[in-house]
């Protein structure tokens, strides 16, 4: 890994990657024809979607529980917009899902962002909880328990964008626009957000104004929560309540932390995974949170940067082994061994 | 007006069960620095056990609430000093620490006891009537049984060398330590007193309201409610706003119904985090 | 008065930290009452005294990360009392840590474009940084990671951090407790380098009562909660009372 001056807001390797693997998925449709892999695809493009909105806060150390009450607020307004307001153009209603779950956030992050980490985390997690309850309070405008049902298929251009396939480009779109957010932020305000990472007391002693990074941070984090929500109603064609669940936060937070929370690719590797395997091996929502468990128990004790932390640590282990045994004099690269090496902190 | 009584009295109840629950919670947080995300897992995790007690080993009710608090106490001793422990000085690690820990406790109790309501009854039935109003028993021994643990557990901590010890760590770690004390082996103890507390409260309260696997999640919320009115940290804090929550909770849903009440609590909330985002006791917590 | 006394004047004022009457508790605990201190552009001022005496508090006080108990602050006359944190650093009042404190996985390049950054320098604060990296013998290790520094360098970066705001008060924490003898004077070094080139006013907390000879032409004793005596370091020092405060502390300094 390189240690030269930091580059200011050019993106990374990682942020490269990502945006890169995330316009292959559009090939999938080209390529297969089962619904099963197009379903599994339209979850998987949907939790990258809200993974990047758990991914944004942890580069400052936080995080949020608030992903499926953003999610719900930008899938509900969608929903709203496309049912009541007759909107069904793609563009205008992402927009919107972006815009509004944002807008939401401005305020309850400037107040909440201020105190210490430990009160946004409580204050995000009893929010999805408000959320929830306004969802079933609320029948007039939500629909109460029964939610929003029958939305009209989105358009883009004029063109109906009804079919499966249609629906999963729509899910690809809505994942790229994510990852272009998330890689621009990211780079933009890397040097800020590692500094209040890593040491937020001293980057305020040298006249850091944190908590607008922070609100910055959260309102973003909203938004993609918002695009994962408009996503996520557009595959169902309803906005449910269930759909937004305070519980399910908790597998946006594992899928970023099991894929590894040091760079964007972490949040793809982890979703892909995850709902992959939870799919393929037909486990039950509530059994595969006990995994999740594990999971994210191994993960913080013994491999902080996730699956991708403990790949890279594997490739470099594969690297030194390789050039001591051809005899060549290892490279003196800064970095340092892995396992216990605060490099997994780094972004790429 | 009986029905503003019978409400207060519910309050009253509710209140003495959430302190204890908020006690357990605010002592970890602030004598560790840990978020206790499973602490409602230990609450259900007491009922169950309290449950498997008296309908598998046929033990008396007494016994088996006494044996869920073990067992929950138990539990939090090992998890904090095999696993958080090793992560101790860092707030997110030990907070995905316990959030890991409860995804398994709520899986494995659905797993071992499936996901329906267990038939769990409070072994004394009947109501007490006096002044026009009735007054469940049980609710009655419950609320009498927390007053009493919430007495105990006040007792320790501004009685005993243990609980000032405890105290002195939650004010100051370096200095604490510098004088001597062991957060090493205090930690896992107030840990263990803490979890201990909420599968107390889980064993004697889930007889009478009900008892499932998920429902760690709700008494998780109600908890973060109750520490950020009273103050992070602040056990005065978690008591005096535990008793306001439930009494906010009791009379909303007497006068308001459905879970209005909850709604009007979050708000409340909310404009406490404005006005005095210390909460009632809590101490500065001027960050960002 | 003349245009010249005039601009001396106002320059003065610009720069000027006054306390007064700042009193902390924490809760029930009171850490000191009435603490008064006026520090003008240029001066350097000693603050002494025997560990627990609130030393460290005075100085998170007075660069906005706690907030005191009653009494008031004031910046160049106007009042900075209840202001953040990290306003009174963009303002000028920068403090360094008495632990090493640095952005550990960042190499020490890395570091001080952030501190620059973050409190809005521009460019040439470069051209006086890298002579104080080439000078502290920083300048060969720019692209090592800060951590894997000795520890004497890492305090010397800290206290590089703070410099590069381009502070109008320099609030130092024992800066330089556990660096080896020589190494000490590299303190000096840079409180005199700070003061030439910014222009600006010094308060030490130290243990170190060479040091506090060599620099400070004047110190403050805390003790017991109040400020005990305040004067030149000779005088001061040879009172009976700060003895008597500070009997046992003085063996510490020779670390």
């Amino acid at each position: 890994m390189e240690r030269t001056a930091p580059r200011v807001g050019k993106p990374g390797p990682g942020e490269i990657a990502s945006v890169v693997v995330l316009a292959l998925a559009f090939a999938v449709p080209f390529i297969s024809e089962s619904p099963l892999v197009y379903s599994i695809t339209n979850q998987i493009l949907i939790a990258i979607t809200a993974a990047f909105s758990v991914y944004i806060m942890l580069r400052m150390d936080l995080l949020t529980f608030a992903v499926p009450s953003f999610m719900a607020i930008g899938g509900y307004t969608v929903a709203l917009a496309a049912l009541k307001g007759g909107v069904t153009d793609t563009l205008l209603l992402a927009a919107l899902a972006f815009s509004v779950p944002a807008l939401v956030a401005l305020p309850l992050g400037a107040l909440v962002l201020r105190l210490r980490g430990v009160y946004f985390v409580l204050v995000t997690f009893v929010l999805t909880e408000i959320v929830q309850l306004l969802l079933f309070e609320t029948p007039g405008l939500t629909g109460g328990s029964n939610g929003l049902v029958g939305m009209p298929a989105t358009t883009l251009f004029g063109l109906s964008l009804a079919d499966n396939r249609a629906v999963l480009f729509v899910a690809a779109g809505l994942a790229l626009a994510a990852a272009l957010i998330t890689a621009g932020v990211t780079s933009y305000f890397r040097q800020h957000f590692a500094a209040i990472e890593e040491n937020e007391v001293l980057a305020q002693s040298l006249g850091l104004v944190v908590w607008r990074y922070k609100v910055l941070g959260f309102v973003v984090a909203a938004g993609l929560a918002g695009l994962a929500g408009f996503s996520l109603v557009n595959m169902l064609l309803t906005a449910h309540p269930t759909s937004f669940s305070p519980i399910s936060s908790v597998n946006y937070i594992g899928y970023t932390i099991i894929g590894g929370r040091s760079s964007m690719l972490g949040p793809i590797v982890g979703s892909t995974l995850l709902v992959w395997a939870t799919n393929i091996f037909a486990i039950r929502g509530e059994y595969s949170q006990g995994l999740f468990g594990v999971l994210i128990i191994v993960v913080v004790l013994l491999a902080r940067g996730g699956l991708l932390g403990a790949v890279r640590s594997l490739l470099l282990w594969v690297q030194t082994v390789r050039a001591r045994a051809s005899g060549t004099a290892p490279t003196s690269s800064p970095t340092v061994a892995p396992k216990s090496s605060p490099t997994t902190r780094v972004a790429p | 007006m009986e029905g503003f009584v019978a409400a207060g009295l519910i309050g009253v109840s509710l209140g003495a069960q959430y302190a204890l629950l908020a006690l357990g919670f605010t002592l970890i947080f602030g004598i560790l620095g840990v978020v206790n995300f499973a602490h409602g897992g230990f609450y259900v995790l007491g009922g169950y056990v309290a449950y498997a007690a008296v309908h598998h080993l046929g033990a008396p009710y007494p016994v088996a609430v006494i044996a869920a608090a073990l067992v929950t106490a138990a539990t939090g001793y090992a998890f904090e000093l095999f696993l958080v422990e090793r992560r101790i000085d860092d707030h997110l690690a030990t907070l995905m620490l316990t959030l890991g820990l409860y995804l398994v406790m709520s899986t494995g109790v659905l797993v071992v006891f499936g996901p329906e309501s267990p038939q769990f009854a409070f072994p004394i039935t009947g109501t007490l009537r006096g002044w026009g109003l009735y007054v469940p028993i049980a609710n009655l021994i419950v609320l009498l049984v927390c007053l009493l643990a919430i007495g105990a557990v006040y007792a320790l901590m501004y009685r005993t060398d243990f609980g000032r010890a405890l105290r002195a760590l939650a004010d100051d770690r370096q200095v604490a330590t510098a004088q001597g004390l062991r957060p090493r082996l205090l930690f896992p103890l107030a840990f263990a007193l803490a979890t201990g507390l909420a599968g107390l409260t889980g064993a004697l309260v889930t007889p009478i309201l009900s008892l499932a696997p998920h429902l760690g999640d709700p008494v998780l919320a109600t908890s973060f409610l109750i520490v950020i009115l009273g103050g992070l940290g602040s056990i005065g804090g978690a008591t005096t706003a535990a008793f306001i929550v439930g009494m906010v909770e009791a009379y909303s849903s007497v006068y308001l119904g459905g879970s209005k009440g909850a709604l009007v609590l979050f708000v409340l909330v909310l404009v406490i985090l404005v006005v005095r985002p210390s909460g009632l006791f809590g101490r500065e917590v001027r960050g960002a | 008065m003349t245009q010249a006394t005039h601009a001396a004047n106002r320059a003065a004022a610009d720069g000027e930290l006054r306390v007064e009457k700042i009193s902390k508790r924490f809760g029930g605990l009171k850490v000191f009452d009435d603490i008064n201190l006026t520090l003008a552009p240029g001066d350097i001022l000693g603050v002494i005294g025997p560990n627990g005496a609130g030393k460290t508090t005075l100085i998170n006080i007075i660069c906005g990360k706690l907030a005191p108990t009653h009494g008031r602050i004031f910046l160049g006359g106007e009042e900075v009392t209840a202001k953040p944190f990290h306003s009174l650093s963009r303002m000028g009042v920068v403090r360094s840590f008495q632990q090493t404190n640095t952005f550990r996985t960042a190499t020490v390049r890395e570091n001080l474009a952030r501190a620059v950054r973050f409190s809005g320098g521009s460019a040439d604060v470069w051209r006086r940084l890298d002579e104080l990296l080439a000078r502290f013998g920083l300048a060969e290790r720019q692209d090592e990671q800060s951590d894997k520094l000795p520890y004497g360098q890492q305090k010397m970066l800290g206290l590089l951090l703070a410099y590069s705001t381009s502070p109008k008060v320099l609030l130092l924490d024992e800066p330089a407790a556990g660096l080896e003898g020589r190494e000490r004077t590299r303190v000096d070094d840079f409180v005199q380098h700070a003061r030439a080139d910014l222009g600006c006013s010094v308060l030490i907390v130290e243990h170190d009562m060479d040091l506090i000879r060599r620099l400070c032409p004047r110190i403050i004793v805390l003790d017991a909660g109040r400020s005990l005596a305040e004067g030149p370091p000779a005088e001061v020092l040879s009172r009976r009372d700060v003895i008597d405060a500070y009997v046992g502390a003085i063996d510490e300094e020779d670390a």
